[in-house]
């Protein structure tokens, strides 16, 4: 047993140590170690391409996870306890945008949007000069529909778990249903929205096949990194891919110890 | 300011429902139309009403074959990967090590898929794990831009999206009842068997299907690690919006991926309904 | 505001009179960006020529050194967007903004770009490096439409094959000769290119048809080719050098420059042009109409039109450049290259892609049926 999870663990992390390794080659190619170096981590550092689509990428994913959770958390709590046409007409609404694939969103988003943008942009740019176009919006847009509907399924597995009683004793203590929704029911919705954030966040950080088709001149990370592969990968792209994982790496650490310092010593 | 409680309920809805009235229903609608049209002179779409993007939609047959074979089976090799190591890490292993090899297992996802399917095409390329066996003497091994390495993409992809789920339903697993089972004399198998599988149904149920859907619409893992050789249908749809233009069928063949998705997630639910694995939030998903 | 008056704010601003947050504000632009920052060409606006150009090319076609001394005399960085095919190039720009200050694209291709207005008329006041009579005109000929100038040429070369001479019994010298062997010793061995002009154009070829065929019978006798080799491909790509150098492949459709890579750190691989033609073609620096950064695009194309700057970048990427100034400063090696320079009766031979093979619904299916198969 416990050689079968080494040998899983050797899977997982095979391709990271080579990732890792041909980083620190002094060569361009990034599947030959020559030399050692750490050039390639300056370079990446000092390309403003890079840094760009870092920044669009998290501008983007922070953007789609926030709105995410708060139309997400919304929606869920309307629909506890709904019942009827609506409540049908939104359950298949959140089945259909999960179950979708990214590649069917990302085409249908965009014909829809040029299509549209096609329509409206003599008005729009006859009333104010400018065009509509592919980017930032449609690029949250998309993948706020995905997102949402995570947030949305989550934050109801959470309420229907939740404890009934809790909500009627704060209103027989007199709480009105603002204070009692502000001091009781967020709360304890909390836990399942950090979740969604966290979800929404990865997912929208990390898609390629989506923002690929929808994201018009903007460029994400991950399309950055797919244009590098083609053009003949440099090592510059292993070093991004290990400053990730260190950076996050750092980060869990930090956070585990400073959780472990706030606990009482047992 | 006094809302009733139909107006707070629409309130609340409104940012949501529209959001899939403008990014869902319109998509869809505008690939459906689409569906029916034709190519445009210099590519795009050309308004029609035909059947004709259906009907060609059996020239993509491998395209589809290849998905309705690999997306099956990468699903069932990333759940015989995961299944054990996930009992391992909640039933085996010593506490105080099991947060530290639960993040093990995500960090590689922290790095982008792009990257790590580079990787593996110098893993699996001529200098990487074929060069090493053929030192070994155990023969000339070709391995990139084969089935075989789209699912070892596959594999090592997807693979912690089916272990968290299974994780979480063995990690509920009440311990007294395996010792009960052990002091009735019952051997491990058989406790096994009768007692943890079971329990951790519903988390297989959830792994699977959550890997299942993603690989039906998967393009990277066979783009690049099967050399244009494996082909997916979401690489024939990239191809035909990307290269040859081909709005109309390319809806058609959308239309298509989606309607065959709907048939198998549904069989799929009643099929774990009737063993009784599905569980609350597999329902609502 | 009025639209005049909108009009002369920015023109203000461009000259440099007002600040960047003058023009904003005045125009009421300020709280418009606020909010779309990202969804607008907000580079357009950057004082001079901006912080960076993006360039949409080929694979191992700009020198890297070049492209940052440009960074260091003009403090823009190049960013480089690499494809397989011109149609994916055309088909990314046709779906509205992809971003790029300057297109590289094949001859073939300009008529079409022009005809639905995606680039623009050169503005050569902008581009005193340029000297029309430095260039041959049979490749740069596809650069004017309508005589109007819209596209300058980069490079020419030809569509040929590369193989790993150790390999193969006898040297492979023709279309037919790269099928059939493909079929046989070399099963599991070739590349062929991720492109309908050269993928199917070369089937084509096998037959002795023309190149840019698009007769029906024609090009279902190179589809039925395609599909019967494709069981013995090694890969279906453009990005061929990779593969091709770690011993994966032994031969690959092949573009003069990659072959003169190959063959200078790998002498073993050769290049060869098919007998019975192929492609002779010249790739165009254009700049789009869409381009956000269009100061930046005139400026890095003036920088690489410097003879001093083409020469290096000719012998980074191996292809030769058909300015006579350029020509000039190459080595007597370089200008005699049998793979750069192929002999006349082999040049003869072969034809420059017809731009309707970019439209053709036919060879687009085609190609697609055959990645698909």
């Amino acid at each position: 047993m416990r050689i079968y999870a080494l040998a899983v663990y050797a899977f997982l992390y095979l391709p990271i140590g080579i990732i890792a390794l041909f980083s620190f080659s002094a060569g361009r190619s990034a599947s030959q170690m020559q030399g050692f170096s750490t050039g390639w981590y300056a370079k990446a550092l000092g390309n403003p391409f890079v840094v760009d689509a870092l920044k669009t990428s998290a501008s983007v994913a922070l953007t789609s996870a926030l709105l995410s959770c708060l139309f997400g958390t919304m929606a869920a709590l309307a629909l506890t306890g709904l019942k009827g046409r609506v409540r049908t007409i939104f359950d298949a609404m959140i089945y259909i945008a999960v179950m979708i694939p990214g590649i069917v969103i990302g085409i249908a988003t965009l014909i829809a949007l040029v299509t549209v943008f096609d329509a409206v942009n003599p008005w729009v740019q006859a009333a104010t000069g400018w065009r509509l176009s592919l980017g930032f919006g449609s690029l949250v847009g998309a993948h706020v529909l995905f997102t949402m509907s995570l947030v949305i399924i989550l934050v109801r597995a959470r309420i229907e778990g939740m404890d009934r009683a809790l909500i009627e004793a704060s209103s027989d203590l007199g709480a009105g249903p603002v204070a009692t929704f502000r001091q009781v029911t967020l709360p304890l919705l909390a836990p399942a929205v950090f979740a969604g954030f966290l979800l929404s966040f990865t997912f929208s950080f990390d898609d390629f096949i989506i923002a690929f088709f929808v994201a018009g001149p903007e460029t994400t990370l991950p399309i950055y990194i797919f244009s590098s592969i083609r053009r003949g990968v440099t090592p510059e792209i292993n070093a991004i891919g290990t400053m990730v994982i260190a950076v996050s790496l750092i980060l869990l650490i930090v956070a585990e110890f400073t959780l472990r310092r706030g606990k009482p010593a047992a | 300011m006094a809302l009733s409680n139909r107006q707070a309920r629409w309130l609340l809805l409104g940012p949501a429902g529209l959001w899939y009235a403008m990014l869902l229903v319109l998509p869809l609608a505008v690939v459906l139309v689409y569906s029916f049209g034709e190519r445009g002179a210099a590519g795009g779409y050309q308004p029609a009403f035909t059947l004709a993007q259906y009907a060609n939609l059996a020239t993509r047959w491998t395209a589809f074959k290849n998905t309705l074979m690999l997306a099956p089976l990468g699903t069932v090799a990333a759940l015989l990967i995961a299944y054990p190591l996930a009992y391992f890490l909640a039933v085996r292993v010593n506490p105080r090590w099991r947060t530290l090899l639960l993040v093990l297992v995500i960090v590689p996802f922290w790095t982008s898929i792009l990257i790590r399917s580079y990787a593996w095409i110098f893993l699996l390329g001529g200098r990487g794990i074929p060069a090493l066996l053929a030192d070994l003497g155990l023969g000339d091994w070709r391995l990139i831009n084969t089935p075989f390495a789209v699912l070892v993409g596959i594999v090592y992809g997807y693979m912690p999206l089916m272990f968290f789920p299974i994780y979480v339903s063995l990690e509920k697993l009440d311990r007294k009842l395996l010792e009960a089972a052990s002091d009735l004399g019952s051997p491990p198998w058989r406790s096994f068997v009768q007692v943890t599988l079971p329990l951790s149904l519903p988390g297989v149920a959830t792994g699977s299907m959550l890997v299942f859907i993603l690989l039906m619409g998967e393009y990277l893992i066979p783009q690049m690690l099967g050399g244009g050789k494996v082909f997916f249908v979401g690489n024939a749809l990239v191809d035909l919006f990307l290269q040859s233009r081909n709005w109309a069928f390319g809806s058609a063949m959308s239309v298509t991926l989606v309607a065959v998705m709907l048939v198998v997630v549904t069989l799929y639910m009643r099929f774990l309904k009737r063993i009784g694995a599905a569980r609350e939030d597999v329902g609502l998903m | 505001m009025k639209k005049t008056d909108f009009m002369r704010e920015l023109r203000r601003y461009h000259k440099g009179s007002v600040s960047r947050r003058h023009f904003l504000g005045v125009t009421g632009l300020g709280a418009a960006t606020a909010v779309m920052a990202g969804s607008l060409p907000m580079r357009a606006f950057a004082q001079g020529i901006g912080d960076r150009v993006s360039m949409a090319t080929w694979p191992n076609y700009d020198d890297p050194d070049n492209l940052a001394a440009f960074q260091d005399k003009t403090g823009a960085a190049v960013q480089v967007n690499v494809f397989g095919s011109n149609e994916e190039m055309f088909a990314k720009l046709q779906a509205g903004g992809a971003g790029w200050d300057v297109v590289v694209a094949t001859n073939y291709t300009i008529s079409t770009y022009v005809g639905a207005k995606m680039i623009e008329p050169l503005d050569l006041s902008k581009l005193p490096n340029y000297d029309a009579a430095a260039f041959e005109a049979r490749f740069a000929g596809p650069g004017t439409v309508d005589g109007k100038l819209y596209a300058i040429p980069k490079l020419w070369g030809t569509t040929g094959m590369a193989f790993d001479s150790t390999r193969a019994a006898q040297p492979l010298d023709s279309w037919k000769g790269f099928f059939d062997i493909t079929r046989t010793e070399f099963s599991g061995r070739t590349i062929i290119h991720d492109y309908q002009l050269t993928a199917i154009g070369n089937a084509l070829k096998y037959f002795g048809y023309s190149f840019n065929s698009v007769d029906p019978k024609e090009l279902a006798e190179a589809e039925k080719l395609l599909i019967e080799v494709k069981p013995h491909l090694f890969a279906i790509t453009s990005d061929y050098q990779p593969a091709m150098r770690n011993g994966d492949a032994w031969l690959t459709m092949c573009w003069t420059g990659d072959g003169k890579q190959l063959n200078r750190d790998m002498p073993e691989i050769h290049y060869a042009l098919g007998k019975e033609g192929g492609e002779i073609w010249s790739d165009f620096y254009c700049i789009p109409t869409s381009a956000p950064n269009r100061e930046g695009a005139y400026a890095l194309l003036n920088f690489l039109l410097d003879p001093q700057v083409n020469a290096r970048e000719a012998l980074f990427h191996g292809y030769p450049v058909p300015d006579s100034r350029v020509e000039a400063l190459m080595s007597d090696e370089m200008r005699n290259d049998p793979i750069l320079h192929p002999a006349a009766d082999l040049l003869s031979a072969l034809e420059f892609g017809a731009a309707v093979t970019l439209t053709d619904p036919n060879r687009a299916e085609i190609m697609a049926r055959f990645k698909a198969a």
